[in-house]
């Protein structure tokens, strides 16, 4: 934990100085996350659930700001645009490996995120 | 000194050593559009490398909350503020962004942390313009961050009925940093018993331990702080790109190179790692197929961080989106426009491009993508959008394909108890 307080003379430490930023940044930033991991395979609740925890700091600072019925807002128009589809992976077919065990830990054939 | 050549800058610097480039470069993307501080990739490596005694203060791999955080901290603002110290004024751009692989982001006119040592520190053998972080800045990876706080004005206590955790009231966003493996390594500059050296198979920085003596010049030279004092072994530490893993000699890679621990935990999927092969003259050499190489060269979205150190860097970053430009421009160099303009429209080959990240363990090489019906067409944000069912496909070291990805409308499949529910 921090030991000390901040000390008012030190330059580094960014003690009162102002910082631009505002409600637009912080819905832009909410977008950006809610866009990144809508693309990734997260559905609705998932989404919200980013939001929801007080350990993701920036999702859940967006949330306190903006409040619950912004953040559905802001995640329902990327689910509109990213939530109809999901993605596939499918793996390599690795039957040239199949004897060996380390070749099989992990192994998926198809994925679906 | 020696002049070498460093296309971040575009333009020729001043360097200890004559350049000589590996055959292939180890090389990362992170897009920190992704990242919410989850820390795996942090604890990964902790358990991974770090957990010994001697190491508790050593984070190989660490994410900050920027502007506020570093580890150690205030590191990138005090390398600033020296550099602004040894060339008032003068740290500046020119020329502007352009399409030159040479020269992507035009001209620095500025010092480097090399230049700046050899114009004003004294004697000689300082060769790099530096400092060595106090304890007490290495003390707290997440200052005011992960730490939960008591009472304001109230030392050594915490909160005797809960705790709580900072909120910031302004703009933010979180920096994952490892080594960067850089191409003119400062630490390797600093040296003066050469136990730093650059690996000629996939450039990767390692420090001998039987040549160390624990004089922390690299400590006090690497301008991103990744390298590290181990007081117990009286010797200094730093990433090792998780080598075994890189080569390909970890048990679970059946021989094909694989990324490294930090990548492989990261559940935002925002990193991608790789090894590029580079020209003679240390720039990348063409790879018009290498994921990285795309993301770096082609799309030019992925940019370096805080090239104006000098030491060019592997390690690049797509920038956030919704920080302020000035910011990001002293962090990124001056392509941070051209690069944020094309993510938040991306077109198809780079929408492809980014599905590949964290698909698999192993190091892509090579991809191809197969075009595909459209399957959205629609706005967002204010933007139109266009959604392709591309198929990427993904490559290894020999050739061989490791996977392929591709878009399916949503199925709903039963379990069998409902079965026949309607």
């Amino acid at each position: 934990m921090p030991y000390d307080d901040p000390e008012p003379d030190d330059p580094h430490l960014l003690v009162g100085v102002s910082l631009p930023g505002d409600e637009a940044t912080t819905r832009e930033m909410a977008a950006a996350f809610a866009d990144e991991f809508a693309q990734l395979g997260f559905d609705r609740e998932g989404l919200l659930l980013v939001f929801a925890n007080p350990f993701y700091a920036g999702a859940h600072a967006a949330r306190e700001l903006l409040g619950d019925d912004e953040i559905a807002r802001i995640v329902d128009e990327s689910l509109r645009v990213y939530g109809g589809q999901r993605l596939l992976v499918k793996d390599a077919d690795q039957d040239d490996e199949m004897e060996r065990p380390e070749a099989l830990r992990g192994r998926r054939a198809l994925r679906v995120l | 000194m020696p002049s070498v050549k460093n296309w971040q800058l575009g333009r020729e610097m001043a360097y200890p050593y004559e350049a000589r480039y590996p055959e292939r470069q180890f090389a990362f993307v992170f897009n920190i559009n992704r990242c919410i501080a989850c820390q795996s990739c942090t604890m990964a490596c902790k358990s991974t490398w770090t957990f010994s005694k001697g190491q508790e203060h050593m984070w190989w791999a660490n994410v900050e909350t920027k502007p506020y955080g570093g580890y150690p901290q205030f590191w990138d603002m005090k390398i600033l503020e020296k550099l602004e110290e040894a060339n008032p004024e003068g740290q500046s751009w020119s020329g502007g962004v352009s399409d030159e692989k040479s020269k992507p982001y035009g001209r620095f006119d500025g010092q480097t942390i090399f230049e700046a040592a050899e114009r004003s520190l004294t004697p000689d053998s300082a060769r790099v313009l530096g400092y060595l972080p106090t304890d007490e800045e290495w003390n707290s990876p997440n200052i005011y961050e992960d730490n939960p706080m008591g009472q304001k004005g109230v030392r050594n206590k915490l909160s005797e009925t809960g705790e709580q955790l900072p909120v910031h009231n302004t703009w933010f966003f979180y920096l994952a940093r490892i080594c960067n493996h850089c191409s003119y390594p400062a630490c390797l500059a600093a040296c003066p018993r050469t136990a730093l050296y650059k690996r000629p198979e996939d450039g990767i920085v390692l420090l001998d331990q039987e040549q160390c003596r624990g004089y922390r010049k690299c400590v006090e030279a690497c301008p991103y702080k990744k390298t590290m004092y181990r007081g117990n072994t009286r010797t200094s530490e730093k990433c090792i790109a998780c080598y075994p893993r890189v080569e390909g000699k970890d048990p679970e890679s059946g021989g094909d190179p694989m990324e490294t621990r930090c990548m492989a935990a990261c559940i935002g999927q925002i990193r991608m790692q790789g090894l590029v092969k580079l020209a003679a003259d240390g720039t990348w050499a063409e790879d018009r197929q290498n994921p990285l190489y795309y993301l770096v060269h082609v799309a030019k979205v992925a940019l370096p961080l805080y090239p104006q150190l000098g030491t060019q860097p592997n390690g690049y970053y797509i920038p956030p989106r919704w920080v302020p430009r000035a910011y990001l421009r002293q962090m990124f160099g001056p392509g941070v426009d051209r690069a944020l303009e094309r993510y938040t429209d991306p077109d198809r080959e780079l929408r492809a491009v980014l599905q590949l990240f964290r698909r698999s363990n192993k190091i892509i090489f090579r991809y191809e993508m197969k075009e595909g019906p459209k399957v959205y067409e629609g706005m967002l944000h204010g933007k139109p959008v266009t959604l392709y069912n591309d198929t990427v496909i993904a490559y290894g070291k020999t050739g061989k394909e490791l996977f392929r990805t591709t878009v399916e409308e949503p199925v709903h499949v039963r379990p069998a108890i409902h079965a026949n529910s309607i």
